[in-house]
Protein backbone atom coordinates (compact mmCIF):
# COMPACT_ATOMS: atom_id res chain seq x y z
CA UNK A 1 0.00 0.00 0.00
CA UNK A 2 1.25 3.75 -1.12
CA UNK A 3 0.22 4.66 2.50
CA UNK A 4 3.52 6.95 2.99
CA UNK A 5 2.89 8.88 0.08
CA UNK A 6 1.71 11.92 0.37
CA UNK A 7 -1.81 13.44 -1.96
CA UNK A 8 1.01 15.89 -4.01
CA UNK A 9 3.07 13.37 -4.91
CA UNK A 10 0.41 11.21 -5.81
CA UNK A 11 -1.24 14.02 -8.15
CA UNK A 12 2.30 14.18 -9.68
CA UNK A 13 2.29 10.89 -10.80
CA UNK A 14 -1.17 10.35 -11.97
CA UNK A 15 -0.53 13.95 -14.44
CA UNK A 16 3.08 12.06 -15.37
CA UNK A 17 1.61 8.46 -16.01
CA UNK A 18 -1.81 10.18 -18.01
CA UNK A 19 0.82 12.53 -19.97
CA UNK A 20 3.45 9.60 -20.72
CA UNK A 21 0.50 7.15 -22.15
CA UNK A 22 -1.27 9.72 -24.00
CA UNK A 23 1.85 10.71 -26.13
CA UNK A 24 2.90 6.61 -26.42
CA UNK A 25 -0.71 6.25 -28.61
CA UNK A 26 0.65 8.22 -31.55
CA UNK A 27 3.79 6.29 -31.60
CA UNK A 28 2.20 3.46 -31.38
CA UNK A 29 0.23 4.40 -34.43
CA UNK A 30 2.56 5.24 -36.68
CA UNK A 31 4.59 2.02 -35.86
CA UNK A 32 1.51 0.12 -36.73
CA UNK A 33 1.24 2.11 -40.15
CA UNK A 34 4.99 1.60 -40.76
CA UNK A 35 5.61 -1.79 -39.63
CA UNK A 36 1.77 -3.33 -40.89
CA UNK A 37 3.55 -1.13 -44.26
CA UNK A 38 6.79 -3.33 -44.08
CA UNK A 39 4.73 -6.87 -43.66
CA UNK A 40 2.66 -6.05 -47.07
CA UNK A 41 5.46 -4.80 -49.25
CA UNK A 42 4.45 -1.46 -49.37
CA UNK A 43 6.62 1.38 -48.18
CA UNK A 44 3.42 2.59 -45.43
CA UNK A 45 2.81 6.47 -44.78
CA UNK A 46 5.48 8.59 -45.93
CA UNK A 47 4.65 12.20 -46.77
CA UNK A 48 3.97 13.96 -43.95
CA UNK A 49 7.22 15.21 -41.71
CA UNK A 50 10.25 13.33 -42.27
CA UNK A 51 9.85 9.96 -43.96
CA UNK A 52 6.23 9.93 -42.60
CA UNK A 53 6.81 10.33 -39.02
CA UNK A 54 4.19 13.06 -38.11
CA UNK A 55 1.34 11.58 -40.07
CA UNK A 56 -0.34 10.33 -36.64
CA UNK A 57 -0.32 14.41 -35.94
CA UNK A 58 -1.89 14.90 -39.32
CA UNK A 59 -4.79 12.05 -38.34
CA UNK A 60 -5.32 13.77 -35.04
CA UNK A 61 -5.94 17.18 -36.71
CA UNK A 62 -7.81 15.70 -39.34
CA UNK A 63 -10.47 13.65 -36.87
CA UNK A 64 -10.76 16.83 -34.27
CA UNK A 65 -11.77 19.24 -36.50
CA UNK A 66 -14.09 16.51 -38.44
CA UNK A 67 -18.09 17.21 -38.19
CA UNK A 68 -19.78 15.13 -35.83
CA UNK A 69 -22.64 13.00 -37.33
CA UNK A 70 -25.23 11.65 -35.34
CA UNK A 71 -27.66 9.69 -36.98
CA UNK A 72 -31.66 10.56 -36.82
CA UNK A 73 -32.30 6.74 -35.01
CA UNK A 74 -29.59 7.46 -32.15
CA UNK A 75 -29.43 8.31 -28.77
CA UNK A 76 -27.26 11.28 -29.20
CA UNK A 77 -26.53 11.54 -25.19
CA UNK A 78 -25.47 8.15 -25.40
CA UNK A 79 -23.54 8.26 -28.25
CA UNK A 80 -21.29 10.93 -26.34
CA UNK A 81 -21.34 9.15 -23.50
CA UNK A 82 -19.77 5.86 -24.87
CA UNK A 83 -16.06 6.93 -26.30
CA UNK A 84 -15.90 8.43 -22.26
CA UNK A 85 -16.76 5.25 -20.35
CA UNK A 86 -14.37 3.74 -22.96
CA UNK A 87 -11.10 5.96 -22.34
CA UNK A 88 -11.66 6.47 -18.31
CA UNK A 89 -11.86 2.84 -17.95
CA UNK A 90 -8.50 2.43 -19.86
CA UNK A 91 -6.78 5.54 -18.47
CA UNK A 92 -7.89 4.38 -14.94
CA UNK A 93 -5.85 0.79 -15.95
CA UNK A 94 -2.76 2.23 -16.37
CA UNK A 95 -2.77 3.38 -12.98
CA UNK A 96 -1.74 -0.06 -11.73
CA UNK A 97 1.39 -0.70 -14.38
CA UNK A 98 4.40 -0.83 -11.96
CA UNK A 99 7.78 0.82 -13.53
CA UNK A 100 9.91 0.40 -11.00
CA UNK A 101 10.15 -0.70 -7.30
CA UNK A 102 9.56 2.06 -4.20
CA UNK A 103 12.46 3.91 -4.45
CA UNK A 104 13.48 3.20 -7.55
CA UNK A 105 14.38 6.87 -7.98
CA UNK A 106 15.06 8.04 -4.68
CA UNK A 107 12.50 9.42 -1.70
CA UNK A 108 9.84 6.93 -0.85
CA UNK A 109 7.84 6.66 -4.09
CA UNK A 110 6.99 4.24 -6.00
CA UNK A 111 7.08 4.32 -9.82
CA UNK A 112 3.68 3.45 -10.25
CA UNK A 113 0.44 5.06 -9.86
CA UNK A 114 -0.80 2.79 -7.08
CA UNK A 115 -0.46 -0.80 -5.66
CA UNK A 116 -3.35 -2.08 -4.13
CA UNK A 117 -3.87 -5.58 -2.85
CA UNK A 118 -6.44 -6.31 -5.57
CA UNK A 119 -4.35 -5.18 -8.42
CA UNK A 120 -5.32 -7.98 -10.69
CA UNK A 121 -9.06 -7.87 -9.59
CA UNK A 122 -8.44 -3.98 -10.45
CA UNK A 123 -7.71 -4.72 -14.22
CA UNK A 124 -10.10 -7.17 -14.73
CA UNK A 125 -12.88 -4.25 -13.20
CA UNK A 126 -12.14 -1.84 -15.28
CA UNK A 127 -11.46 -4.26 -18.08
CA UNK A 128 -15.34 -5.05 -17.67
CA UNK A 129 -16.31 -1.91 -17.58
CA UNK A 130 -14.59 -0.58 -20.88
CA UNK A 131 -17.07 -3.20 -22.24
CA UNK A 132 -19.69 -0.67 -21.96
CA UNK A 133 -18.21 1.56 -23.81
CA UNK A 134 -18.35 -0.37 -26.68
CA UNK A 135 -21.93 -1.60 -25.75
CA UNK A 136 -23.30 1.32 -25.33
CA UNK A 137 -21.98 2.41 -28.19
CA UNK A 138 -23.10 0.42 -30.42
CA UNK A 139 -26.76 0.32 -29.31
CA UNK A 140 -27.37 4.17 -29.25
CA UNK A 141 -26.22 4.94 -32.96
CA UNK A 142 -29.11 3.49 -33.96
CA UNK A 143 -27.50 1.58 -37.01
CA UNK A 144 -27.99 -2.38 -37.70
CA UNK A 145 -24.46 -2.67 -37.84
CA UNK A 146 -23.71 -1.09 -34.59
CA UNK A 147 -25.73 -3.33 -33.13
CA UNK A 148 -24.26 -5.93 -34.23
CA UNK A 149 -20.74 -5.43 -33.48
CA UNK A 150 -21.96 -4.20 -29.94
CA UNK A 151 -23.32 -7.55 -29.07
CA UNK A 152 -19.72 -9.28 -30.76
CA UNK A 153 -18.19 -7.42 -28.45
CA UNK A 154 -20.68 -7.97 -25.66
CA UNK A 155 -20.44 -12.12 -26.15
CA UNK A 156 -16.52 -12.07 -26.88
CA UNK A 157 -15.71 -10.10 -23.80
CA UNK A 158 -17.99 -12.16 -21.43
CA UNK A 159 -15.97 -15.19 -23.15
CA UNK A 160 -12.43 -14.16 -23.06
CA UNK A 161 -13.09 -12.31 -19.64
CA UNK A 162 -13.11 -15.95 -17.72
CA UNK A 163 -10.16 -17.51 -19.82
CA UNK A 164 -7.78 -14.32 -19.09
CA UNK A 165 -8.85 -14.31 -15.34
CA UNK A 166 -7.84 -18.06 -14.72
CA UNK A 167 -4.79 -17.17 -16.89
CA UNK A 168 -3.63 -15.02 -14.35
CA UNK A 169 -4.67 -16.42 -11.20
CA UNK A 170 -1.91 -19.21 -11.70
CA UNK A 171 0.47 -16.36 -11.57
CA UNK A 172 -1.31 -14.67 -8.38
CA UNK A 173 -0.64 -18.24 -6.75
CA UNK A 174 2.86 -19.11 -7.44
CA UNK A 175 3.50 -15.15 -6.40
CA UNK A 176 1.23 -15.51 -3.33
CA UNK A 177 -0.54 -11.86 -4.08
CA UNK A 178 -2.59 -10.15 -6.59
CA UNK A 179 -0.80 -6.82 -6.45
CA UNK A 180 1.80 -6.31 -9.51
CA UNK A 181 4.20 -4.58 -7.46
CA UNK A 182 4.68 -7.86 -5.17
CA UNK A 183 4.02 -10.34 -8.52
CA UNK A 184 7.43 -8.31 -10.03
CA UNK A 185 9.13 -8.56 -6.51
CA UNK A 186 8.35 -12.41 -6.43
CA UNK A 187 10.01 -12.84 -9.54
CA UNK A 188 13.96 -12.58 -8.60
CA UNK A 189 15.13 -15.89 -9.33
CA UNK A 190 12.74 -16.62 -12.58
CA UNK A 191 10.33 -15.10 -14.71
CA UNK A 192 7.11 -16.28 -14.41
CA UNK A 193 7.01 -16.71 -18.49
CA UNK A 194 8.82 -20.27 -17.40
CA UNK A 195 6.77 -21.62 -14.88
CA UNK A 196 3.34 -20.45 -16.36
CA UNK A 197 4.49 -20.61 -19.73
CA UNK A 198 0.73 -22.09 -20.27
CA UNK A 199 -0.80 -19.34 -18.67
CA UNK A 200 1.28 -17.06 -20.21
CA UNK A 201 -0.15 -18.00 -23.22
CA UNK A 202 -3.63 -18.09 -22.64
CA UNK A 203 -2.88 -14.76 -21.14
CA UNK A 204 -2.10 -13.14 -24.66
CA UNK A 205 -4.53 -15.39 -26.72
CA UNK A 206 -7.59 -13.84 -24.17
CA UNK A 207 -5.72 -9.92 -24.30
CA UNK A 208 -5.74 -10.09 -28.14
CA UNK A 209 -9.70 -11.14 -27.66
CA UNK A 210 -10.23 -8.83 -24.88
CA UNK A 211 -8.36 -5.78 -26.70
CA UNK A 212 -10.41 -6.70 -30.10
CA UNK A 213 -7.54 -6.81 -32.09
CA UNK A 214 -7.03 -8.75 -35.44
CA UNK A 215 -7.45 -12.23 -35.43
CA UNK A 216 -10.21 -11.51 -32.96
CA UNK A 217 -11.26 -8.11 -34.14
CA UNK A 218 -14.89 -9.23 -34.38
CA UNK A 219 -16.91 -6.45 -32.87
CA UNK A 220 -15.57 -4.07 -35.50
CA UNK A 221 -15.02 -6.87 -38.41
CA UNK A 222 -15.15 -4.61 -41.56
CA UNK A 223 -15.14 -7.05 -43.89
CA UNK A 224 -18.33 -8.43 -42.84
CA UNK A 225 -20.22 -5.27 -40.63
CA UNK A 226 -18.76 -2.42 -41.75
CA UNK A 227 -16.93 -1.31 -38.79
CA UNK A 228 -18.94 -2.47 -36.05
CA UNK A 229 -19.92 -0.64 -33.25
CA UNK A 230 -18.14 2.34 -34.24
CA UNK A 231 -19.88 2.73 -38.24
CA UNK A 232 -22.02 5.54 -37.03
CA UNK A 233 -18.76 7.56 -35.58
CA UNK A 234 -16.99 10.39 -36.91
CA UNK A 235 -14.39 12.96 -35.85
CA UNK A 236 -13.11 12.83 -32.73
CA UNK A 237 -15.44 10.27 -30.78
CA UNK A 238 -14.26 8.08 -33.32
CA UNK A 239 -11.03 8.89 -31.91
CA UNK A 240 -11.46 8.42 -28.55
CA UNK A 241 -12.46 4.75 -29.47
CA UNK A 242 -9.54 4.21 -31.58
CA UNK A 243 -7.48 5.38 -28.97
CA UNK A 244 -9.04 3.38 -26.16
CA UNK A 245 -8.27 0.18 -28.14
CA UNK A 246 -4.27 1.70 -28.44
CA UNK A 247 -4.37 2.22 -24.56
CA UNK A 248 -5.84 -1.22 -24.29
CA UNK A 249 -2.85 -2.76 -25.82
CA UNK A 250 -0.35 -0.62 -23.83
CA UNK A 251 -2.28 -1.95 -20.90
CA UNK A 252 -2.40 -5.65 -21.94
CA UNK A 253 1.62 -5.47 -22.97
CA UNK A 254 2.19 -3.88 -19.23
CA UNK A 255 0.02 -5.98 -17.33
CA UNK A 256 1.98 -9.09 -19.57
CA UNK A 257 5.21 -7.47 -18.80
CA UNK A 258 4.62 -7.66 -15.26
CA UNK A 259 3.29 -10.53 -14.51
CA UNK A 260 5.36 -13.01 -16.77
CA UNK A 261 8.57 -10.79 -18.29
CA UNK A 262 9.72 -9.51 -14.56
CA UNK A 263 8.65 -6.27 -15.20
CA UNK A 264 11.50 -3.63 -13.98
CA UNK A 265 13.75 -6.17 -14.01
CA UNK A 266 16.93 -6.18 -15.99
CA UNK A 267 20.55 -5.57 -15.86
CA UNK A 268 21.92 -2.30 -14.60
CA UNK A 269 20.82 -0.50 -11.45
CA UNK A 270 17.01 -0.45 -10.62
CA UNK A 271 17.03 3.29 -11.41
CA UNK A 272 16.86 1.81 -15.03
CA UNK A 273 13.80 -0.14 -14.60
CA UNK A 274 11.50 2.38 -16.27
CA UNK A 275 13.25 1.76 -19.45
CA UNK A 276 12.94 -2.17 -19.18
CA UNK A 277 9.39 -2.37 -18.73
CA UNK A 278 9.06 -0.08 -21.90
CA UNK A 279 11.52 -1.63 -23.90
CA UNK A 280 9.45 -5.00 -22.96
CA UNK A 281 6.19 -3.56 -23.64
CA UNK A 282 7.33 -2.55 -27.20
CA UNK A 283 8.15 -5.87 -27.37
CA UNK A 284 4.48 -6.49 -27.11
CA UNK A 285 2.94 -4.23 -28.98
CA UNK A 286 5.67 -5.56 -32.27
CA UNK A 287 3.46 -8.77 -31.60
CA UNK A 288 0.32 -6.98 -31.57
CA UNK A 289 1.36 -5.81 -34.59
CA UNK A 290 2.66 -8.54 -36.35
CA UNK A 291 0.24 -10.95 -35.44
CA UNK A 292 -2.07 -8.47 -37.09
CA UNK A 293 -0.28 -8.19 -39.75
CA UNK A 294 0.09 -12.30 -39.99
CA UNK A 295 -3.13 -13.88 -39.18
CA UNK A 296 -6.42 -13.81 -40.62
CA UNK A 297 -10.01 -13.07 -38.70
CA UNK A 298 -11.11 -16.12 -37.35
CA UNK A 299 -14.85 -17.06 -38.26
CA UNK A 300 -17.89 -15.69 -35.50
CA UNK A 301 -18.17 -19.14 -34.37
CA UNK A 302 -14.74 -20.59 -34.52
CA UNK A 303 -14.05 -17.88 -32.00
CA UNK A 304 -16.87 -18.60 -29.96
CA UNK A 305 -16.17 -22.45 -29.77
CA UNK A 306 -12.34 -21.68 -29.26
CA UNK A 307 -12.55 -19.90 -26.16
CA UNK A 308 -14.89 -21.85 -24.51
CA UNK A 309 -13.71 -25.39 -25.47
CA UNK A 310 -10.31 -24.68 -25.78
CA UNK A 311 -9.41 -21.77 -23.75
CA UNK A 312 -11.66 -21.92 -20.66
CA UNK A 313 -10.93 -25.81 -20.34
CA UNK A 314 -6.62 -25.25 -20.83
CA UNK A 315 -6.45 -22.62 -18.25
CA UNK A 316 -8.63 -24.33 -15.72
CA UNK A 317 -6.37 -27.24 -16.15
CA UNK A 318 -3.04 -24.70 -15.85
CA UNK A 319 -5.07 -23.01 -12.16
CA UNK A 320 -5.61 -26.85 -11.42
CA UNK A 321 -1.66 -28.01 -11.96
CA UNK A 322 -0.21 -24.91 -10.09
CA UNK A 323 -2.60 -25.37 -7.55
CA UNK A 324 -0.97 -29.10 -6.91
CA UNK A 325 2.57 -28.31 -8.35
CA UNK A 326 2.46 -25.17 -5.30
CA UNK A 327 1.32 -27.79 -2.88
CA UNK A 328 3.17 -30.21 -3.40
CA UNK A 329 6.58 -28.90 -3.49
CA UNK B 1 -11.28 13.60 5.81
CA UNK B 2 -13.60 15.29 4.20
CA UNK B 3 -13.09 13.60 0.39
CA UNK B 4 -14.26 10.80 2.16
CA UNK B 5 -17.57 12.28 2.78
CA UNK B 6 -17.99 14.16 -0.48
CA UNK B 7 -17.97 10.68 -1.97
CA UNK B 8 -19.82 9.48 0.28
CA UNK B 9 -23.03 11.41 -0.34
CA UNK B 10 -22.11 11.41 -3.91
CA UNK B 11 -22.21 7.83 -3.93
CA UNK B 12 -24.76 7.35 -1.59
CA UNK B 13 -27.04 9.44 -3.97
CA UNK B 14 -25.97 7.58 -6.77
CA UNK B 15 -27.16 4.50 -5.92
CA UNK B 16 -30.63 5.60 -4.50
CA UNK B 17 -30.55 7.57 -8.18
CA UNK B 18 -29.73 3.98 -9.84
CA UNK B 19 -32.06 2.29 -7.36
CA UNK B 20 -34.68 4.53 -8.30
CA UNK B 21 -33.94 4.38 -11.71
CA UNK B 22 -34.46 0.85 -12.29
CA UNK B 23 -38.05 0.61 -10.90
CA UNK B 24 -38.85 4.05 -12.17
CA UNK B 25 -37.64 4.39 -16.20
CA UNK B 26 -40.06 2.36 -18.85
CA UNK B 27 -37.67 1.35 -21.59
CA UNK B 28 -35.91 -1.49 -19.82
CA UNK B 29 -32.78 -0.63 -21.87
CA UNK B 30 -32.51 1.64 -19.51
CA UNK B 31 -33.64 0.50 -16.81
CA UNK B 32 -31.10 -2.11 -17.05
CA UNK B 33 -28.40 0.20 -17.51
CA UNK B 34 -29.20 2.30 -13.98
CA UNK B 35 -29.38 -0.92 -11.97
CA UNK B 36 -25.43 -0.74 -13.37
CA UNK B 37 -25.20 2.79 -12.27
CA UNK B 38 -26.60 1.33 -8.48
CA UNK B 39 -23.96 -1.33 -8.46
CA UNK B 40 -20.77 0.34 -9.34
CA UNK B 41 -21.94 3.13 -6.93
CA UNK B 42 -22.62 0.77 -4.73
CA UNK B 43 -18.74 -0.70 -5.50
CA UNK B 44 -18.08 2.92 -4.30
CA UNK B 45 -19.58 2.94 -1.15
CA UNK B 46 -17.33 -0.74 -0.61
CA UNK B 47 -14.33 1.26 -1.32
CA UNK B 48 -14.85 3.64 1.58
CA UNK B 49 -15.57 1.04 3.65
CA UNK B 50 -12.21 -0.17 3.21
CA UNK B 51 -13.43 -3.67 1.31
CA UNK B 52 -11.26 -3.53 -1.89
CA UNK B 53 -12.00 -6.74 -2.61
CA UNK B 54 -15.42 -6.57 -2.04
CA UNK B 55 -16.17 -3.75 -4.44
CA UNK B 56 -14.06 -4.92 -6.60
CA UNK B 57 -15.65 -8.15 -6.95
CA UNK B 58 -19.05 -6.41 -7.10
CA UNK B 59 -17.77 -4.79 -10.02
CA UNK B 60 -16.33 -7.55 -11.66
CA UNK B 61 -18.67 -10.17 -10.95
CA UNK B 62 -22.24 -8.26 -11.30
CA UNK B 63 -21.32 -5.01 -13.36
CA UNK B 64 -19.05 -6.61 -15.79
CA UNK B 65 -20.39 -10.54 -16.01
CA UNK B 66 -24.29 -10.74 -14.80
CA UNK B 67 -25.32 -7.13 -16.03
CA UNK B 68 -23.68 -7.59 -19.20
CA UNK B 69 -25.47 -10.24 -19.68
CA UNK B 70 -28.81 -8.56 -18.50
CA UNK B 71 -27.52 -5.92 -21.17
CA UNK B 72 -27.17 -8.34 -24.00
CA UNK B 73 -30.81 -9.63 -23.43
CA UNK B 74 -32.47 -6.79 -23.07
CA UNK B 75 -30.90 -5.40 -26.34
CA UNK B 76 -32.16 -8.48 -28.32
CA UNK B 77 -35.48 -8.93 -27.26
CA UNK B 78 -36.83 -6.17 -25.06
CA UNK B 79 -37.90 -3.85 -27.40
CA UNK B 80 -36.65 -0.53 -27.03
CA UNK B 81 -39.69 1.27 -27.43
CA UNK B 82 -41.81 -0.98 -25.63
CA UNK B 83 -42.65 0.05 -21.83
CA UNK B 84 -43.01 -2.32 -19.20
CA UNK B 85 -46.63 -2.38 -18.00
CA UNK B 86 -47.23 -2.25 -14.41
CA UNK B 87 -49.11 -5.13 -13.49
CA UNK B 88 -52.76 -4.58 -12.48
CA UNK B 89 -54.99 -5.58 -9.35
CA UNK B 90 -52.61 -7.62 -6.68
CA UNK B 91 -49.50 -6.17 -7.14
CA UNK B 92 -50.46 -2.57 -6.57
CA UNK B 93 -51.58 -3.26 -3.39
CA UNK B 94 -49.34 -5.30 -2.35
CA UNK B 95 -46.28 -3.89 -3.33
CA UNK B 96 -46.67 -1.02 -1.60
CA UNK B 97 -47.59 -2.67 1.53
CA UNK B 98 -44.64 -4.85 1.58
CA UNK B 99 -42.53 -1.81 1.00
CA UNK B 100 -43.89 -0.43 4.16
CA UNK B 101 -43.57 -3.26 6.18
CA UNK B 102 -39.57 -3.29 4.96
CA UNK B 103 -39.86 0.84 5.83
CA UNK B 104 -40.88 -0.35 9.51
CA UNK B 105 -38.50 -3.00 10.24
CA UNK B 106 -35.67 -1.03 8.73
CA UNK B 107 -36.66 1.90 11.09
CA UNK B 108 -36.78 -0.50 13.99
CA UNK B 109 -33.48 -2.17 13.11
CA UNK B 110 -31.90 1.53 13.17
CA UNK B 111 -33.43 2.68 16.35
CA UNK B 112 -32.86 0.04 18.04
CA UNK B 113 -28.72 -0.90 17.55
CA UNK B 114 -26.66 2.29 15.56
CA UNK B 115 -28.54 5.58 15.55
CA UNK B 116 -25.88 6.13 18.47
CA UNK B 117 -22.91 5.56 16.53
CA UNK B 118 -23.83 7.86 13.59
CA UNK B 119 -21.53 10.58 15.47
CA UNK B 120 -18.79 8.74 16.88
CA UNK B 121 -16.11 8.09 14.38
CA UNK B 122 -16.60 4.37 13.91
CA UNK B 123 -14.58 1.35 14.95
CA UNK B 124 -10.86 0.81 13.89
CA UNK B 125 -10.62 -1.72 11.34
CA UNK B 126 -7.78 -4.52 11.66
CA UNK B 127 -4.77 -4.02 9.57
CA UNK B 128 -5.70 -6.63 6.65
CA UNK B 129 -8.91 -5.82 6.75
CA UNK B 130 -10.99 -6.40 3.30
CA UNK B 131 -7.66 -7.53 1.39
CA UNK B 132 -7.96 -10.57 -0.21
CA UNK B 133 -5.39 -12.71 1.75
CA UNK B 134 -7.87 -12.28 4.56
CA UNK B 135 -11.27 -12.80 2.82
CA UNK B 136 -9.49 -15.85 1.73
CA UNK B 137 -8.57 -16.96 4.94
CA UNK B 138 -11.82 -16.56 6.00
CA UNK B 139 -13.85 -18.49 3.71
CA UNK B 140 -11.86 -21.06 3.74
CA UNK B 141 -11.35 -21.26 7.38
CA UNK B 142 -14.48 -19.99 9.36
CA UNK B 143 -16.61 -20.18 6.77
CA UNK B 144 -16.03 -23.31 4.80
CA UNK B 145 -19.04 -24.71 4.86
CA UNK B 146 -21.10 -22.17 3.74
CA UNK B 147 -18.79 -21.80 1.35
CA UNK B 148 -18.30 -25.17 -0.43
CA UNK B 149 -22.31 -25.48 -0.42
CA UNK B 150 -22.83 -22.12 -2.26
CA UNK B 151 -20.08 -23.41 -5.05
CA UNK B 152 -22.23 -27.08 -5.19
CA UNK B 153 -25.31 -24.88 -5.42
CA UNK B 154 -23.61 -23.61 -8.36
CA UNK B 155 -22.55 -26.40 -9.65
CA UNK B 156 -25.94 -27.85 -10.03
CA UNK B 157 -26.98 -24.51 -11.33
CA UNK B 158 -24.41 -24.60 -14.50
CA UNK B 159 -25.25 -28.27 -15.12
CA UNK B 160 -28.62 -27.49 -14.76
CA UNK B 161 -28.10 -24.78 -17.33
CA UNK B 162 -26.55 -27.72 -19.64
CA UNK B 163 -29.27 -29.81 -19.56
CA UNK B 164 -31.93 -27.11 -20.60
CA UNK B 165 -29.70 -26.12 -23.38
CA UNK B 166 -29.28 -29.72 -24.59
CA UNK B 167 -32.93 -30.62 -24.69
CA UNK B 168 -33.89 -27.49 -25.90
CA UNK B 169 -31.70 -28.39 -28.79
CA UNK B 170 -32.81 -31.39 -28.99
CA UNK B 171 -36.58 -30.13 -29.65
CA UNK B 172 -34.85 -27.90 -32.46
CA UNK B 173 -33.58 -31.18 -34.46
CA UNK B 174 -36.83 -33.08 -34.57
CA UNK B 175 -38.76 -29.71 -35.89
CA UNK B 176 -36.03 -29.57 -38.39
CA UNK B 177 -36.47 -34.00 -39.05
CA UNK B 178 -40.57 -33.15 -39.26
Amino acid sequence: MSGTENTLVQIVKAIVIFAVILQIVPFILIAERKLLGRFQSRLGPNRVGFRGLLQPVADVLKLVSKEQSVPVTAVPWMMALAPLISIVAGVATLAIIPFGPPGAWGGDFGLYGIDVPIGLLYFFAFGSLAFYGLMLGGWSSGSKFSFLGAMRAAAQLISYEVAIGLSLLGVAMTAGSMSLVDIVEDQSGMWFIVPQFVGFLIFMVAGFAESARPPFDQPEADAEIVSGYNTEYGGMRFGSFFMAEYIEVVIISGIATACFLGGWRGPGPEALGPLWVLLKMSAFVFLFIWIRATLPRLRYDQLMSFGWKILLPLATLNVLVTAIVLVVT
Amino acid sequence: MWFQQVMFFLAGAGALGGAIGVVTLRNPFYSVLSLVAHLIFLAVLFLLLQAEFLAAAQVVVYAGAVMVLYVFVVAYVGGSDEPLRPEGGALRVLGPLFAFVLVVELCIALLGSSLGLIDSPGTDVPAGFGTPAEIGSLLLRRFLVPFEAASYLLLVAAVGAVVLARRRRGLEEQEVGA
